[in-house]
């Protein structure tokens, strides 16, 4: 019974050192940069300019640097911009539902392409799917809680 | 200069370190359990009991493994077995486009849900939106593929009556 269960055991914990280790490498750096965006102001530049498509979702402009990390890096850059950012629960959850859906496109569409389905129309479809679920979390479920 | 050295330290650096501590805690378990269950075939035998789910995403069961594997262990594995199924033949185009598009929009929802959690989201919430994202999108394009193709047998049908 022991045998059995150190094999997958120690591969889990293979895995999350070269996870964790892919954390630090990624998010620390991320964070630092947005960090000295902000200091110079860049970051409320950024904000200002994306604040009106970012308002259907209830996000603020600044979590724009989060989603393009998030679009065309992977998750662990936008969560070093989003460590960075001042968010409460109902945003965290409508950002992580929005990067849940819609990350590391450039090669996650690649590797749909295996399935039949064209890049392209895996991309819009992803981005599309994000975009309704956060306007529907923004305006129905988190009204309807009333949070 | 000082100031931003020490804003870069503590907002940068530290912060970070902090949040993925804090990551560690509940990511270091859960790829263990993601093995465990690897280990044990578990995904096989959630897999028999799929059948309701695909049902009403008009698939046939054995489209349920890669399903529930790319959903589990996430898309690279998922689209690995895809790529097995659609050689042997068992699956045909329009299923795999399909299974394509439900784990395009929803896969690795153990890790990454996790990782969010961590951060302070609402896992719930996270889950069944995104789960709901994938199953409208699929039958959506379900809907419009078997459209098509209906259209493409009656033209021909059509001259052929006449």
């Amino acid at each position: 019974m022991f045998n059995e269960l150190a094999q997958p055991v120690k591969i889990g914990l293979q895995k999350s050192v070269q996870i964790l280790w892919l954390l630090v490498k990624i998010i620390t750096p991320v964070s630092c940069v947005i960090v000295v965006m902000d200091y110079f102001n860049i970051m409320e530049a950024i904000a200002s300019f994306s604040a009106p498509v970012m308002a259907l979702t209830g996000l603020p402009g600044e979590a724009a640097i989060a989603l393009a990390l998030g679009f065309f890096l992977n998750i662990y850059a936008a969560i070093g911009a989003i460590n960075a950012l001042p968010l409460g629960t109902q945003e965290i959850t409508i950002l992580a539902v929005i990067l849940g859906i819609s990350h590391e496109l450039p090669i996650e569409t690649a590797i749909c392409r295996h399935t039949g389905l064209r890049a392209p129309i895996s991309f819009f479809l992803r981005l599309a799917a994000a975009l309704t679920a956060g306007i529907f979390l923004n305006h129905i479920i988190f009204k309807f809680m009333g949070v | 200069m000082k100031e931003l050295l020490q804003i870069l330290l503590e907002e940068g650096i530290i912060k970070s370190l902090l949040g993925i501590a804090q990551i560690t805690l509940i990511l270091v378990p859960v790829l263990i359990g993601i093995e465990l269950a690897r280990h044990f075939n578990i995904l096989e035998k959630i897999s028999a009991k799929a059948q309701p789910l695909l049902r009403l995403l008009t698939l046939p069961k054995e489209a349920a493994f890669p399903l529930i594997v790319g959903l589990g262990f996430g898309i690279v594995y998922g689209a690995a077995l895809i790529i097995d199924y659609a050689r042997e033949g068992s699956l045909n185009k329009r299923d795999l486009v399909l299974i394509g598009i439900f784990l395009s929009i929803c896969h690795a929802v153990v890790e990454d849900t996790i990782i969010f959690v961590a951060l302070g989201a609402n896992p719930l919430i996270l889950i069944l939106t995104r789960f709901l994202m994938a199953f409208i999108f699929t039958r959506l394009a379900a809907v419009f593929i078997d459209l098509r193709y209906k259209k493409e047998r009656l033209h021909p049908q059509k001259n052929h009556a006449k």
